[in-house]
């Protein structure tokens, strides 16, 4: 029979805008280009030269130069590709976690109508709280080790994919569902063959979404309960009066989250966008 | 002997949706349609006067309330199952191209790779879309997709063609070449078919029988065969003379 | 039963068992106060909040107040100063092409990570929390008005010109309404990315806040007091966002909702 139900949650749907094509926010490789370069290059003069000459105090405006001696003073090479180790692991874990059981259930939840009724009120309770608010009870519950920052970036990805995923599934368009249907699709067949397909482009949007958060969690939970990672690096430099070394790891994260993300579009365009719709 | 069991039979059929109030008039009031194999049969009205939820029905995509609906003698009870359909736009595959979207409609049909594949630049060739193959329906215009559309419905081997206004969507020039296209198309491939609009000029061009409805409740107003060899030209005297009758009874 | 009464009825028998097997699953002893607290406990820390406060006498409209006031002025702040800045990178196809990069760059900029600098630069006080709110609002700020100014229809205003609407009218009557709905939309998005941000940027160096309060009753095992939080500042984001949304509807009635992808 027909999905009648998808049909009216369908229309009163509202998609006036698709982000993915918005050029703010394709992914960064494409919005690279010759006077963005000039920009940022601009930007850097402007930057080293007001702190050599206007600020003069390495201790709270380093030039990008006075940064990087900080930097390579402080650190060894060692020691940083572990801190960005401990951080890209906890991110992978936490994300994929997130992005198997967000995307399964947000499927299951959207296809059986049912199951959505049941699942839905918890989730809708927990959605609302701000990822962060959890890491006390994270800490409570999983002590203060790698499982709460797993927990915690879990969190944060689960609700975008989640609700994406589900979102995908309910706004598939009826007529491809029927046209399914007068070739003899049913049951699973239809679900996997055709709706999930389907769905694809916005399963990949929250994917996107979500793993952007991750890395915004991740920082500053290792600010607040840490002792490796990234977010710990900036924290302690502060203690150590070196600045230095923290604009240089809020860069460091800054740079490391655009890559992530481009690589992530691009595998994403890749298995999803054949068909761009 | 040839049996004369016609293909799709309609006996009484009744609808009433469940949303309707109590005292609104059904969708579909007491009608009764027999059509033959190989007949091209062309359901008119305006909006609203349920030939699509008639369809629909025939189609097994809805189901009648009360009434009789049976295609080769068997109870319709579901979609699929030989009742290929024609929508008016956007139930092509987007994550698929011109030639995946006939060769998913083949394999489920049971062909296997290979013979799938040949089937559909049989069928691509046959709506005119050689060429076309590896396509996606968004780099295709409305007309192509509605080829591609017609040849995935053809690919099921369906014993009956159901077209939901399949060239409303289509600017009039595109929509006059489908007509024809389609009509060529059926000249080869003898089917059922069973054509939903609201054009009485497209009825007049396509049809061997002409239904007109009217809505609330709906019910057949007028039956016309039309004994004309197509293709068929606009300034025939009886088409102009059918044109004149069916608008009157559409008022 | 038809479907719409039982879309009230199951999600209502769902909860009520959900938190009647915490209770007794607690009750029972099966649940650690510390790590759950039951729902009869966090009702009575949640009236104890109201009339005593914790910690040290700070009743929880003292929180509430404190931290919806740090997100409200780095939003206005950061509204301030993205609409302006946004129109003019939006209408100026140069300067666009010449900001994109910085701009996806600073976005990218883990807005938290900036916590120790933020210190440095402004104190533990107030100002580096509002900065770090105002940094995280105005990126996201920024990228959607200079999105909704590309955005404008150039239909429409070909079909402006042809009426004869120029310069401040055109930008009055036809470029504003139109880019209106995507600034709010922009607004929206901004104030849950400052939400988000006050939470964790109210967890070091200060005691009122909600973010601070979840983060001190920890460390005094006051896990009841750490979930009522959390509840509250879930509701907050809830009425936040319904709020807001309603009031997009109010004001701009001919434009569809846009969807947030973080939250429905």
């Amino acid at each position: 029979m027909v999905r009648e139900k998808t049909n009216a949650l369908a229309t009163t749907r509202a998609r006036s805008y698709k982000p993915m094509n918005d050029f703010h926010f394709q992914s960064i490789s494409k919005r690279i280009n010759l006077y963005g370069l000039m920009g940022i290059f601009m930007l850097l003069m402007v930057w080293e030269l007001s702190a050599r000459w206007i600020w003069q105090d390495i201790q709270v405006l380093p030039s990008p130069i006075q940064c990087l001696d900080m930097a390579w003073q402080v650190l060894t090479a060692q020691e940083l590709v572990m801190h960005i180790a401990a951080s890209l692991s906890r991110i992978l874990i936490g994300f994929t976690f997130a992005a198997v059981i967000g995307v399964g259930l947000g499927i299951a939840v959207g296809w059986y109508q049912y199951l959505g009724l049941a699942f839905k009120p918890i989730l809708e309770l927990l959605r609302p709280i701000p990822p962060l608010a959890w890491i006390p009870m994270a800490i409570v519950w999983f002590g203060l080790g790698e499982p709460s920052k797993w927990f915690v970036i879990f969190l944060g990805s689960f609700f975008p994919i989640f609700t994406n995923a589900w979102r995908g599934m309910v706004g598939i368009p009826p007529v491809i569902l029927r046209a399914a249907q007068t070739m003899d699709v049913k049951g699973f067949e239809l679900l996997l063959k055709v709706a999930i397909p389907a769905a694809l482009p916005d399963i990949a949007t929250g994917l996107r979404v979500a793993f952007g958060l991750a890395f915004g969690i991740l920082v500053a939970a290792e600010l607040i309960a840490s002792d490796s990672g990234l977010g710990y690096l900036i924290m302690q430099s502060r203690e150590t009066s070196r600045l230095g070394v923290a604009i240089f790891g809020i860069l460091l994260i800054g740079f490391l989250s655009m890559l992530a993300d481009d690589i992530l579009a691009r595998l994403l365009k890749k298995f999803v966008s054949r068909g761009r719709y | 002997m040839k049996s004369v069991t016609n293909k799709i039979d309609l006996n009484n059929v009744y609808k009433k949706f469940i949303t309707d109030p109590e005292n609104m008039q059904p969708v579909l009031g007491d009608v009764s349609l027999q059509i033959e194999e190989n007949e091209f049969v062309v359901l008119l009205g305006r909006s609203g006067c349920g030939k699509t939820t008639l369809l629909n029905i025939v189609a097994g995509l809805e189901l009648a309330t009360s009434g009789k609906v049976q295609v080769d003698g068997i109870d319709v009870t579901g979609p699929g199952r030989g009742k290929g359909m024609v929508f008016q736009q956007g139930a092509l595959f987007p994550w698929l191209n011109a030639e995946q979207n006939i060769q998913f409609a083949a394999r489920k049909q049971g062909l296997n790779v290979e013979q799938s594949k040949e089937l559909s630049q049989k069928l691509l060739l046959l709506v005119g879309l050689a060429g076309a193959e590896k396509k996606y329906p968004f780099e295709l215009s409305g007309g192509m997709q509605q080829r591609v559309a017609i040849a995935r419905a053809l690919a099921l081997d369906p014993q009956i063609l159901l077209m939901d206004e399949p060239f409303g969507a289509l600017d009039e020039l595109t929509r006059i070449e489908m007509q024809n296209e389609l009509l060529r198309v059926w000249s080869l491939k003898q089917k059922t078919v069973v054509f939903v609009t609201h054009s009485i000029w497209e009825g007049l061009m396509l049809a061997d029988r002409i239904i007109v409805l009217a809505p609330r409740p709906g019910r057949i107003v007028l039956e016309k065969k039309i004994d004309r060899q197509r293709p068929r030209k606009r300034s025939d005297p009886m088409l102009i003379e059918l044109y004149e009758e069916i608008w009157t009874s559409l008022q | 039963m038809n479907y719409k009464i039982k879309s009230l009825l199951i999600p209502l028998i769902v909860l009520t068992v959900f938190v009647l097997s915490w209770e007794l699953a607690s009750f029972w002893g099966y649940l650690k106060p510390t790590r759950f607290p039951a729902p009869s406990k966090l009702l009575m820390s949640f009236l104890d909040l109201i009339f005593s406060g914790y910690p040290a006498d700070v009743t929880i409209d003292q929180h509430l107040l404190k931290t919806i006031e740090r997100i409200i002025i780095g939003f206005l702040l950061s509204v301030c100063l993205g609409v302006p800045f946004g129109l003019l990178i939006g209408g100026f196809h140069a300067l666009d092409r010449l900001t994109s990069t910085i701009i996806a760059f600073c976005r990218s900029i883990a807005t938290l990570s900036l916590l120790p600098l933020a210190i440095v630069w402004f104190g533990t006080g107030e100002q580096s929390k509002i900065f770090l709110i105002a940094y995280g609002c105005f990126w996201v700020m920024l990228s959607n008005v200079i999105e909704a100014v590309k955005q404008v229809d150039p239909l429409m205003m070909k079909a402006a010109k042809t009426m004869d609407i120029d310069g401040i009218e055109l930008f009055l009557k036809v470029i504003l309404p139109s880019v209106l709905p995507r600034i709010f939309a922009g607004m929206r998005i901004s104030l849950g990315v400052g939400f988000m941000v006050i939470v964790g940027a109210e967890m070091i160096g200060t005691v009122i806040g909600l973010g601070s309060l979840i983060m001190e009753a920890r460390t005094f095992y006051r896990t009841d007091i750490t979930m009522v939080g959390m509840m509250i500042l879930g509701l907050m984001g809830f009425l936040m966002t319904t709020g807001l949304a309603w009031l997009e509807k109010k004001l701009m009635p001919w434009q569809q909702q846009e969807h947030d992808r973080t939250s429905p």
